[in-house]
Parts: structure tokens; C-alpha cells; sequence
């Protein structure tokens, strides 16, 4: 557990819960990290993204003026270059989906303890994805789901997974880790990884496609 | 606060009621306009011979009938009291002001004549039963009424072809058969509405929960699983009690099935102990209510089972996968594993393995069992069930 230091990871807390908010707070940084901003609405989160671009956003599912889908979404359009994490109950499954697509890199359950969150940051600061089982469980359906959608006529292909992501998505699902899932598939743990990131990827590509089509067919420019 | 006011339980045939008494006020207006034109009638005409015996009495059962109508309307469109004495005094008055015509009026006038209170005036005490008592009792008062007034004037051989009886039993039937369709239209949706509002403080509650207990329980857990002795056992503790309250809440938002299946996923979840990880999709997956029943059940048992056997540290992984044409539940740890031979040993040794009774289990619903195990990579259960026609399979 270090100072804060001049180059300490800049991060936001957006918990409408303000018991929460300042337990995870204090966690953070006594752990190091500079709590830049807290928020209590997707308003307030947009606001303070802009005002402070932290580099990771804690992002809580239930907000009183939305979800955190929307926030995240808002959250990236001031702040592009944020890492978001969504911290959830694991009723809100849709919702995690929904953030995950528009553009929350990991997802953690509330109930985590404070070193796996600590982890969890520490990796979504450095842009890498924190896939628990459950959102690759997440994503693993969703895109079941859009194979199992017939694509319109003349729409972009809807993304797919190759043989080998889906393979090692499985594995992540299951339960096991990347250096696991390596030793599993005799290939190394980074290889592991960068397939996990390209899952992820292609489904947030896809949704910002799929707005985009949607938002060119409403004229909503 | 949201305030929502709905007139539950209202009188749905109120707007009946009024309209009638719209009814009533031209009756009486004909009622008096016949009693002008008939009171000084003679029979025969130019005969000189007086229609009334006895005008003045005439004039008085005229003047009750007025009041009467004037005091019954305002009661009736404004409940000024409970309808059903008000109901049956009106018919009494009804019946009497019939019959009075024999008194009052000479027979050679009334044989050939309507009776005192017109047909048209008699209609309301039709109208006023069958609003009350519905079709059959509004059916009835107006077939008697018909005939009483027939059998007056003396008319009986004309029943068929008088219009006053088609005319009043079709009035009762009708309006009381109106009557109680909106009466039951407003019953059910004063249950529609009273279901709805019951949901939304259902979810109300559950919101509630979850942005205030649920949190803190959530924070005292992760905070207690970083401290020792009692601290993490009340960690622990507040961690059960999360899970609890989230499964309490999640099963209470699901509705029943409209058929005979279920939806898997919370199914499951709702059994999982707080410290098995779970993943799957975010769409719901509905299978027959026996299929997920003996699923959850051989779920259950597989984690038992690694509780018993993976050794201490173990944690324990849920997939549920829906591939279309099959859902494939995987349970996994990463325990000990079970050493080669084992399972075969305890089947030999005549006792009910575990494999046995899950590959059992699974077979019986239409499924197969597929294990996976070995000294490093833990167990691993994948559990398949076939979908759409699972219910031809659970049988055969």
C-alpha cells in the first residue's frame, strides 16, 4: 500500500450510495490511488468525467437518474480515454451487458473482496479487461444471441467469435485463469488475454455500428 | 411523492342510473300530458257520460306520481340513499297506481284504454330492478307489469300482439344484462388495478433494499474478508445475509410462468451458495418445470459434492450456456479432482456413486452427464439437455 504519488491512478467512484462510496474511497487510496472525483448520479458523473478525466471509473449499476449503461456511455463521450469498471449486484445482468457494449472494459460483483477490486483496478488502469466469469458468461451469450438473430438484408455481418476465442471465453466462464486457460490451450497467458480483449472489442465495435446505423436511419445526427 | 388516485370499487352503473332518470322526467311529462287529455274524455265520445268516476282522486294519484318521480330521480342519480328499499317501494307504488285505474276510471273507459300511469311511466320501475337485480329479475318485473296492466284494462286476449310486453321484458333483459357487464368490467379492473399497484411496491421495496441493506451488507463483507476472527466471521455472516436478501428479492420480481415451464437461471441462482461463482447469459432460458427442477437438483448435488471432497480452498464455477438446441450447464472446481478409478470403485462396491445417480438423473429428464477429472484440473461436470421437444424427452 504506497502514497500517493504525483503519477498515483487517477480514479472517479460513481455510487449513489454514499456508505459505499466513501468505504471504497477510503480503500483506494490508502492503497494508493487518488480519488479524483465521487459522484452520485449519471449527471454528476458526466460532469466531474469531464471536469477531472480520471483514468478508471468504479461504476455502480442503479443510479437515480439511470443506469450504468447510460452513465457509462456519457462518461466515455467527455472522458475517451477512461477506463470504466462496473461494479454490480448480480441481478443487473442486462444492465452489465448493456455497459459492457457501451464500452465498460470489466465487471466485478459488489460482494468482491478489497484485494480483488484493488486488482481489478490496478488492470483496468492499465487498459487491460477484467473478465470475472461472469461477464464472460455475459458476453458468451450475447453473442449466441446475435448468431442465433438473422442479420438484415444488406446490414454489416454481426460479429462472431473464431473457434479458438470461444474456446478460451468458455474457459474464462468456467472459472479458470488466463495462466490456467494457457497451460490448458499450451499457449501463454498474454496470447490468452489478447484473445479475451478481441471479444470484447468486436462486441463494443459492433454496438457503436449498430448506433450509428440506427442513428443514420433516425437521422438523429 | 407519486400519488395515484383510481376510483377502485366505484358504482359502475351510476351512469345508468342518471341517464334513467333522464328517462323518468319525460315519462311523467306524458304521464300528465295523458291525464289532461283523458280526465275530461266522455264514453262514448258526445255521449256526455264522463270517462273518470272520480277526477279528483285522479288528480291525486297524478300529484303522487310527480312527487314520487321527483324524489326517486334525485335519490337515484345522487345515492341519496340505498337503492334496494327505494327499488321496491317503487315497484309498489307502480303496481297500486295500476290497479287505482279500475277505481278512478269508468271500465267502459279503461277496457279499451291505457291504464292510469301509462305503459311509458311504468317502464322505470322496469328500469330501476333490472339496473339493481340484473337481467332475469328486470325480465320478470316487466313481463308482470305487462300483464298486470293488461289484465286491468281487461286485454289479455291481446297479449300478442300488444307491444308492452316484448317492449318492457326487452328493457329489463337488456339494461340489466348492460348493468352487469360494467359492473364486472369495473370489478376487474379494480383487481387489475389493485394487482398493479401491489407490484410496484413490491419493486418499490426491492429497490429499496437493494440501494440501502444490500449495500451495507455487501460493504460489511468485503471489509470482513480482510480482517480476522470475529470481524471475518461477521464479514461472512453479513455475506449469507446478502445473498439471502438478493435471492428473497430476485424471486419476488420474477412472475409465474402463464405455462408449464420455468425459467432456469434464477432458478438456480437462488439455490447457489454465496461463494459459487455463477455465469451465464442475460437472456432468460425456460425449460419444463420438471426438467429445471431435477437440473437445480443435480446441480445441487454436484456442489455438495465438492464440498465433501474437493478439500478446503476449493472454489466452485457455474456456467449455463443456451446453445439453442441444447442448454449445457457446466459445474466446476478447482479442488483435488477424483483420483482414476475412484468413481468406478464406488460403483463396484455396489453403493450409489455419485456418477451413477447424476448420469441417472440426467438420463431420466432426456440429458447425458459428461465428467471430466483428474489430479490438477480439478472436476468438471457438463450437464446437457436437449431443448424445444424436452418434454417427449423427459418421458420416454
Amino acid at each position: 500500500m504506497g502514497p500517493v504519488t504525483d503519477d498515483a491512478t487517477t480514479i472517479m467512484v460513481v455510487d449513489d450510495h454514499p456508505m459505499w462510496r466513501d468505504g471504497v474511497s477510503r480503500d483506494l487510496e490508502s492503497a494508493g490511488f487518488q480519488v479524483v472525483a465521487t459522484a452520485d448520479s449519471v449527471a454528476a458523473a458526466a460532469t466531474r468525467a469531464q471536469a477531472t478525466q480520471p483514468q478508471v471509473v468504479l461504476m455502480d449499476m442503479q443510479l437515480p437518474d439511470g443506469n450504468g449503461a447510460d452513465a457509462t456511455a456519457r462518461v466515455l463521450e467527455v472522458a475517451p480515454q477512461a477506463n470504466v469498471l462496473v461494479l454490480s449486484a448480480s441481478s443487473e445482468r442486462d444492465d452489465v451487458l448493456q455497459a459492457v457494449k457501451a464500452g465498460a472494459c470489466g465487471y466485478l460483483v459488489k460482494s468482491a473482496s478489497a484485494t480483488e477490486l484493488l486488482d481489478a483496478v490496478n488492470a483496468t488502469a492499465q487498459g487491460q479487461a477484467v473478465f470475472t466469469p461472469g461477464l464472460a458468461g455475459l458476453v458468451l451469450g450475447e453473442y449466441r444471441r446475435m448468431a442465433s438473430e438473422p442479420t438484415p438484408v444488406g446490414a454489416e455481418p454481426t460479429p462472431s467469435l473464431t473457434p479458438r476465442e470461444l474456446e478460451v471465453l468458455r474457459l474464462v466462464a468456467k472459472g479458470l485463469s488466463a495462466k490456467q486457460i494457457g497451460r490448458r490451450l499450451d499457449v501463454s497467458h498474454r496470447t490468452v488475454e489478447n484473445h479475451v480483449q478481441a471479444t470484447l472489442r468486436k462486441l463494443q465495435l459492433s454496438n457503436r455500428i449498430e448506433l450509428t446505423r440506427y442513428a443514420i436511419e433516425h437521422e438523429l445526427d | 411523492m407519486e400519488r395515484v388516485v383510481v376510483q377502485i370499487d366505484a358504482d359502475a352503473t351510476l351512469p345508468f342510473w342518471r341517464g334513467a332518470q333522464v328517462f323518468r322526467f319525460a315519462s311523467v311529462a306524458y304521464a300528465i300530458g295523458a291525464q289532461v287529455v283523458s280526465v275530461n274524455a266522455e264514453v262514448p265520445v258526445g255521449s256526455g257520460v264522463p270517462a273518470y268516476s272520480h277526477p279528483l282522486i285522479s288528480w291525486l294519484l297524478i300529484a303522487l306520481l310527480v312527487i314520487w318521480s321527483g324524489v326517486s330521480g334525485l335519490v337515484y342519480a345522487f345515492e341519496l340513499l340505498p337503492r334496494p328499499p327505494m327499488v321496491i317501494t317503487e315497484l309498489v307504488i307502480t303496481v297500486l297506481l295500476i290497479a287505482s285505474t279500475m277505481w278512478v276510471v269508468r271500465p267502459e273507459y279503461y277496457h279499451h284504454h291505457q291504464s292510469l300511469p301509462s305503459t311509458f311511466w311504468v317502464t322505470n320501475a322496469v328500469v330501476s330492478v333490472a339496473l339493481l337485480w340484473g337481467p332475469i329479475a328486470g325480465g320478470v318485473t316487466g313481463v308482470g307489469l305487462s300483464l298486470l296492466s293488461l289484465g286491468v284494462e281487461e286485454q289479455f286476449h291481446n297479449v300478442v300482439t300488444d307491444a308492452t310486453t316484448p317492449i318492457l321484458l326487452t328493457v329489463g333483459v337488456t339494461l340489466g344484462i348492460g348493468a352487469r357487464i360494467v359492473t364486472r368490467a369495473q370489478q376487474e379492473l379494480s383487481a387489475a388495478v389493485r394487482m398493479q399497484a401491489a407490484t410496484k411496491e413490491r419493486e418499490r421495496l426491492a429497490r429499496e433494499v437493494h440501494d440501502g441493506a444490500l449495500q451495507v451488507l455487501a460493504l460489511m463483507r468485503r471489509r470482513g474478508a480482510d480482517l480476522d476472527g470475529d470481524a471475518a466471521e461477521l464479514g461472512r455472516l453479513a455475506g449469507e445475509q446478502e445473498q439471502a436478501l438478493r435471492t428473497l428479492i430476485s424471486r419476488q420480481a420474477a412472475m409465474p410462468g402463464i405455462d408449464e415451464t420455468t425459467e432456469l437461471r434464477s432458478r438456480l441462482q437462488a439455490v447457489l451458495p454465496a461463494d459459487v461463482a455463477f455465469s451465464g447469459p442475460a437472456d432468460a432460458i425456460h425449460l419444463p418445470d420438471a426438467m429445471v427442477t431435477e437440473l437445480v437438483a443435480v446441480v445441487v448435488t454436484i456442489l455438495d459434492n465438492v464440498a465433501r471432497h474437493a478439500g478446503d480452498g476449493a472454489r466452485a464455477f457455474v456456467l449455463l450456456e443456451d446453445l439453442g438446441d441444447e442448454v449445457v450447464l457446466t459445474v466446476r472446481d478447482d479442488g483435488v479432482g477424483i483420483p482414476d478409478g475412484r468413481l468406478g470403485e464406488a460403483e463396484a462396491e455396489g453403493r450409489m456413486g455419485v456418477s451413477k445417480s447424476i448420469r441417472g438423473r440426467m438420463a431420466d429428464i432426456g440429458g447425458e452427464a459428461l465428467l471430466d477429472t483428474g489430479p490438477d484440473i480439478g472436476t468438471e461436470w457438463e450437464l446437457h439437455v436437449p431443448r424445444g421437444d424436452g418434454q417427449d424427452g423427459a418421458r420416454d
